[in-house]
């Protein structure tokens, strides 16, 4: 089981640093850094040396890392860190080296919360909100009070949710949110199309109610099913531990009891079938050694009511570049030298219709002649009320013992940030 | 200037800020692209210009030499940072050529880093630099040497080289360009050796080792002595100067107080010279040798007593170290390393790592050259405790040093305790350790018994770290000596009882009971079968090579050994299925042999004993000399006896002498090979010139008058030798027999000093004649002044060259002169006094020719139309005959006797007649004596004053 857990900042200092066994020094954090942190080759999440594994996982320059000396199960232990992480988001928005050191009284309680003796503990975020708060002073009445609430809780049937919530209004947002990560061929055949899709639901609804949860008509999950036509294939769906595993693998319903606030109900990968928002059509010539002349359309391929916002093109330029002209009709485009790419952003580009990106790029001459590598073109945006993978929320349904009306609301979103890629 | 460069200082400071990498590579690639967009405008494409290179067109409108300087520093510190930088080359090229100093240095600085020696570029600095080399400002000519020597690239050395060298003879040269410019051209040279002329200039060079600056001497001091090591006879005039230095700095402390160290004058540059003598072979003349030996006697005097400072120590040992090298050098046997070799022994007993080290290292020296090793086997157990020293280096000398100083006497005391050591040994110092007990054991093996015992216990306790070589030498040594095989036989079977044997052993085992098992097959406990459960227990668990030496031994013991036959043969079946092909092979052959009938003679013809081996070199030798690395400074010595030591010389001479470049490699290679005796030194050997007629006489200076001065001095004692602008030289001589005093006198006629002076004689034949200096002549004539050498002359055969002074000085510019000295073989005449009844009988004895010279020649008569009777007087006087008047009638004859005086061949007596007729204009000589090379000798010498100049 997990023996160690710290955090450390990129130079490999340590931010935080428990031990939840006797078998580990302090020291060990020194091995981490000196094998991993100062280590550039190392790219692997778990290292062993000896008797010991490091796993850790990379996030805005920190990393959190658990050791263990035993052959303990890797996914959880991830899922140990990724929970960490998420825990963290909600009590303190985001995680980075500057909230770690701000909150690290606050760290330590929820790593021995969520941790005991090196065996994961109950890590569900509403309920370690309900005892382990950021308030400084509880009358110790009230504090009794939780404290009884949290016992029944804890050790009930729905570990995840408060019997006694009440709301004026009911209401549960569903929010459809994919990344698409795209890469293409120069002559424009797609090399790899996936969608990392999660379902993410705020639920404000009174008493203990009843959800169940309907997408597509023509929805294939399981592998099994393959090959039919259109339809949208999920892999790897992962729930929430409020679904009913049961009746899912049974019926193919997804029912559950919800958690009071927001949770991410479900989590999926699509590689079939994969709508491409915006499509990017590049020119780039090289004009004997001195110039390289770009021509870059993107094509917004959706409906037109909808719009792609946020648009970046990131267009790489040789390394020798001094300068480049850059025309454009839409958003605004310029040479940035610490990166060697020309950023073309665009606000809003509405469904249907294309923007067209020229430029010149002048070089200086070098010393040893060097091939230009021609790195991708990176796309990142963000289009409201598509999916890439053409996932739909058919419907929602909410019983409760008490029969409310409830009202939903379904939001639809494809982003890329970093991984849509156009070679050229 | 890096105040000034605000741009730089910030760039700098904020990749000092970056907190993560990538931050830095941002902030770099921007700085980048803005030195790209600055240099865009001044630089067109290189690669076009390379074709026509005179057609540099440059914009160089937007950028000044400022700006140009703080982009191209940036480039450099982005350089620095490992980050690849592929513009701005040009730019630095530029900025060389710049009028200010801190943009030149700023180029500089870009060229030797960011260009490789190989870079096309450079061609385009190359004319830059000579530029600066010729300027008149010194700073630049140092920029200019550093970028040279940095780079050191075979184009530039040879573009360059040339006037580096006449920035470091220059007179106008400052001493600090003097000094860069010397190492300079030693980095040139090590880099690129053939591209400097360096016998042809290495007077010139030598001459600056008598340089005032100390600095200066020390730079090229080390210059010569990388030059030296390779032309020997060019160099031999820095000996003279290497010993004239060491004396002023020892013994006359003449040198400035900034370059005592702890007060030990100059140490290193003591040292280098020390080494430097070291190179050559010990100096002849006496004068020399006494001085030298003045000079390392003062040293070792003055490193007796350790001072309590440490940097005193270090300095004073240092230069004591390099002392005791050269006078175990000069001559193993003189006192000097009698008080040497009591100074070493307290040194390997110091508390000191280092002083140990040295010590053992430098007695290693004297035991490879001394001709008794008894002082130092004095401290024989003192040695043998540095073998476990804490430190490993001092173990390595401590193993060196009782490698030399092994001899019959204490080989089996010390292979004894190398071997006890053996077994706790470092890893990194076993195989040495092995080969070394290996090659003493067989060189001073008093029994073979011995010998076979030392090695097989090598073999069991070293295993892995016994090469191949040693147990083929076993083999050969054992086959080759009859009374040793059974003894060995039985004593391999007793080792290979042992429960874990080393493959080597089971090698030397399968080899020698294979052959000579037999010879104890009858006696208890070594039957036929036990040998063979002995040696097959440990076949399996080597590999297959070692496995077919074994089976091989089996099909010797299926001839030798009929009773255990089966299971050979069953061996033989079972090995023709195994994979490896030379295993299955030999099974096969083997099984066919085996199972022929009993009678057939093919098995006893196949398995006939082994016959001796030829006599070999041992490979050991040549694997232990292969250990040493060539390094930069020579090794003047090899460890081992003496005898290694001769061998080595002989080997080097023969090197040097054939033209074909035979190296020592070579001859290494040849005999690891072993088998086939190296060819190569022995075609070596063929052709060996001899060493002392290669060194040419030096070219004579040739002069209107030359000739003129030097006949009047045959037959007088003092007068003008030469005279030109700068100098007067005269002497004046006096003779006694075969000895004889010849005072130079050297007159400086201009008013500036003559420095460097250097004077040397050369004798053609040193065995007739031998001419030496009184005393070290001086280095400096001051202005107008004069300066005397004195010269000791002995005559020990009959010789024909007069001797050759060769007279260099530094006047502006470097001059040499060579005069031929008025010492010729009438010099040693003494008179006899003859009356005219011994003169014609004499005359008589003699006779005719060969032993008679006779010419006729025509000579001038004097302002009166008379015989210039008193001139023939004074030439045959002045050779020192006695005139014998009153013998012949005719008054104008001259009759004249001498007796010619060498140490070595004795006394010659010599008659003289002249007879000169006025009215032919003509004169005839005639001489007779007991030596016929004698009598045509002081014939020409007395015709040649006497003849007209036709």
């Amino acid at each position: 089981m997990i023996s160690a857990f710290f955090i450390f900042n990129q130079k490999g200092e340590v931010l935080i640093s428990r031990l939840y066994r006797t078998d580990f020094k302090r020291s060990i954090a020194d091995v981490f850094r000196i094998q991993v942190v100062s280590n550039s080759d190392v790219r692997s999440p778990i290292i062993t040396l000896g008797s010991t594994s490091f796993f850790h996982v990379r996030i805005n320059n920190l990393y959190v890392v658990a050791v263990t000396k035993n052959n303990a199960n890797a996914a959880l232990v991830f899922e140990f860190c990724y929970r960490f992480i998420n825990i963290a988001k909600s009590y303190f928005g985001k995680i980075d080296e500057e909230s770690v050191k701000n909150n690290f009284v606050l760290i330590y309680e929820l790593i021995d919360e969520i941790n005991d003796f090196g065996y994961p503990q109950n890590s569900e975020i509403d309920t370690l909100k309900s005892y382990i708060t950021t308030e400084s002073v509880v009358s110790s009445a009230i504090a009794a009070e939780e404290s009884s609430k949290i016992t029944t809780q804890a050790t009930g049937a729905t570990s995840w949710r408060r019997g006694d919530v009440k709301y004026k209004k009911n209401e549960a947002f569903v929010d459809v949110i994919e990344i698409v990560n795209l890469s293409m061929s120069a002559k424009g055949t797609v090399l790899r199309a996936d969608v990392d899709g999660h379902i993410q639901m705020r639920a404000y609804l009174s008493g203990t109610p009843e959800c169940k949860f309907g997408l597509n008509d023509k929805l294939v999950i399981d592998k099994s099913e393959r090959g039919i036509g259109d339809a949208v294939e999920l892999d790897d769906c992962r729930f929430h531990q409020c679904v009913r595993l049961n009746d899912f693998d049974a019926t193919r319903t997804i029912s559950f009891i919800p958690p009071d606030g927001e949770f991410e109900l479900m989590r999926y990968r699509s590689t079939s079938n994969v709508k491409l928002p915006l499509r990017v059509i590049p020119t780039v010539n090289e004009i004997g050694t001195t110039q390289v002349a770009y021509t870059v359309t993107v094509k917004a391929n959706f409906n037109n009511k909808l719009s792609a916002t946020n648009v970046v093109l990131r267009i790489p330029t040789p390394l020798n570049t001094t300068t480049v002209d850059c025309k454009v009709a839409t958003g605004k485009a310029k040479y940035v030298p610490a990166e060697n790419v020309v950023v073309w952003k665009i606000p809003r580009i509405q469904g249907g219709s294309e923007c067209t990106f020229t430029g010149t790029a002048s070089l200086t001459s070098t010393t040893t002649r060097q091939v230009w590598a021609r790195p991708p073109i990176d796309v990142d945006f963000q289009v409201l009320m598509f999916t890439a993978s053409g996932l739909i929320v058919r419907f929602l349904k909410v019983f409760e013992k008490s029969n409310y009306q409830s009202v939903k609301w379904v939001r639809y979103l494809t982003k890329a940030s970093g991984s849509y890629q156009i070679r050229f | 200037m890096a105040t000034s460069m605000r741009g730089l200082t910030q760039f700098i400071a904020d990749i000092r800020g970056a907190r993560v990498r990538d931050l830095e590579e941002k902030r770099i690639n921007k700085e980048m692209a803005n030195i790209r967009k600055k240099f865009k405008g001044s630089c067109l494409d290189i690669r076009n210009l390379f074709p026509q290179l005179t057609e540099q067109i440059y914009l160089d409108g937007n950028l000044d030499g400022y700006q140009k300087k703080k982009y191209v520093a940036k480039i450099i510190f982005t350089y620095i940072l490992g980050y690849k930088v592929d513009v701005g080359h040009m730019e630095a090229v530029n900025l060389i050529s710049s009028p200010k100093y801190s943009e030149k240095q700023i180029g500089y600085l870009a060229v030797t880093l960011l260009m490789h020696e190989n870079s096309d570029f450079l061609r385009l600095v190359v004319n830059s630099i000579r530029k600066d080399l010729d300027g008149n400002n010194e700073i630049d000519n140092c920029l200019a040497l550093h970028a040279i020597a940095n780079v050191g690239g075979s184009e530039m050395a040879e573009a360059l080289a040339e006037d580096v060298h006449r920035l470091l003879i220059s007179p106008t040269s400052q001493t600090f360009v003097k000094k860069k410019a010397a190492l300079t051209l030693l980095r040139l040279y090590r880099k690129h050796p053939d591209v400097i002329p360096a016998a042809e200039w290495a007077l010139r060079i030598v001459s600056i080792m008598d340089d005032a600056d100390l600095g200066v001497v020390i730079c090229v001091t080390s210059l010569v002595m990388a030059l030296a090591q390779d032309h020997l006879d060019a160099y031999a005039v820095c000996y003279t100067k290497a010993v004239d230095r060491l004396h002023r700095l020892v013994i006359e402390h003449e040198y400035s107080a900034t370059y005592a160290y702890y007060k030990v004058p100059s140490p290193w540059l003591q040292v280098k010279l020390l080494r430097l003598l070291q190179y050559y072979p010990p100096s002849e003349d006496p004068t020399i040798r006494s001085v030298l030996h003045q000079v390392l006697q003062t040293i070792m005097n003055n490193s007796a007593e350790p001072t309590r400072n440490v940097q005193h120590n270090n300095a004073q040992h240092a230069v004591l170290f390099e002392a005791i090298g050269l006078a175990i050098h000069l001559d193993s046997a003189s006192p000097l390393v009698g008080t040497a070799a009591v100074l070493l022994a307290r040194f390997i007993s110091s508390k000191e790592t280092n002083v140990r080290y040295l010590g053992l290292d430098t007695m290693a020296h004297l035991a490879a050259r001394a001709e008794s090793l008894e002082p130092i086997k004095r401290h024989q157990s003192t040695i043998i405790l540095s073998l476990r020293d804490k430190d490993i280096s001092v173990r390595r000398r401590a193993l060196d040093l009782l490698y030399s100083m092994c001899d019959v006497d204490n080989s089996e005391l010390i292979v004894g305790e190398l071997l006890r050591y053996l077994r706790v040994a470092d890893y990194a110092l076993r195989e040495e350790m092995v080969l070394k007990i290996a090659i003493l054991t067989e060189k001073y093996a008093s029994s073979y018994k011995w010998y076979v015992d030392t090695i097989l216990q090598l073999i069991s306790a070293a295993g892995d770290h016994v090469g191949d070589e040693v147990w083929y030498r076993v083999v050969q040594i054992v086959t080759n000596t009859e009374d040793l095989q059974e003894y060995a036989a039985k004593v391999v079977f007793e080792h290979l009882k042992a429960p874990s044997t080393h493959e080597s052993l089971v090698k030397v085992g399968g080899y020698i009971l294979g052959e000579y098992g037999h010879l104890i097959a009858n006696e208890p406990g070594y039957s036929p079968m036990e040998q063979f459960q002995v040696l097959h227990t440990k076949s399996q668990f080597c590999i297959a090579s070692t496995r077919s030496l074994l089976l091989s031994t089996y099909i010797k013991w299926v001839n030798v050994f009929p009773e255990i036959k089966p299971q050979l043969v069953n061996i033989f079946e079972r090995y023709r299925h195994v994979l490896d092909a030379e295993l299955q092979q030999r099974a096969c052959e083997f099984y066919a042999l085996a199972s022929r009938p009993d009678d057939d003679e093919l098995l006893q013809n196949v398995c006939e004993e082994m016959p001796p081996f030829p006599p070999r070199v041992s490979a050991l030798l040549g694997r232990l000399n292969m250990k040493h690395g060539d390094t930069e400074d020579k090794r003047t010595w090899v460890h081992g006896g003496k005898e290694a030591n001769l061998d080595r010389d002989i080997v080097k001479r023969k090197a040097d002498g054939s033209f074909a470049a035979v190296g020592d490699g070579q001859d290494i290679m040849g005999s690891l090979a072993g088998l086939e005796i190296s060819a190569s030194s022995a075609e070596a050997g063929g052709a060996i010139p001899d060493p002392v007629i290669s060194t040419k006489p030096p070219r004579l200076t040739t002069g209107p008058n030359m000739d003129r001065w030097f006949d009047k001095l045959t037959y007088t004692a003092e007068g003008v030798l030469y005279e030109d602008d700068q100098v007067q030289i005269g002497v004046k001589s006096r003779y006694q027999g075969h000895l004889g005093q010849l005072a130079v006198y050297i007159g400086n006629k201009v008013s500036a000093p003559l420095t460097s002076f250097t004077t040397r004689i050369h004798v053609s034949d040193p065995d007739a004649l031998s001419v030496t200096f009184a005393k070290m002549p001086p280095s400096t004539i001051g202005p107008r002044t004069q300066t005397q050498q004195l010269l000791h002359i002995e005559c020990k055969q009959m010789f024909t060259t007069p001797p050759i002074l060769s007279v260099s000085y530094l006047a502006g510019s470097h001059q040499t002169l060579s005069i031929r000295l008025p010492i010729v073989v009438t010099k040693f005449f003494e008179h006899v006094k003859l009356g005219a009844a011994d003169f014609f009988e004499r005359w008589k004895l003699i006779g005719g020719p060969p032993r008679e010279d006779q010419a006729i020649f025509s000579i001038e008569l004097n302002s009166a139309g008379q015989l210039d009777l008193a001139k023939h007087r004074q030439v045959v006087s002045g050779h020192r005959l006695n005139l014998l008047d009153d013998i012949d009638p005719n008054p104008n004859n001259l009759v004249a006797a001498g007796v010619l005086h060498m140490s070595v061949e004795g006394k010659v007596g010599c008659l003289l007649r002249l007879e000169p007729n006025r009215e032919a204009k003509l004169c005839r000589l005639t001489l007779r004596s007991t030596s016929e090379t004698v009598a045509t000798e002081v014939r020409k010498l007395v015709q040649q004053p006497l003849k007209t100049d036709s």
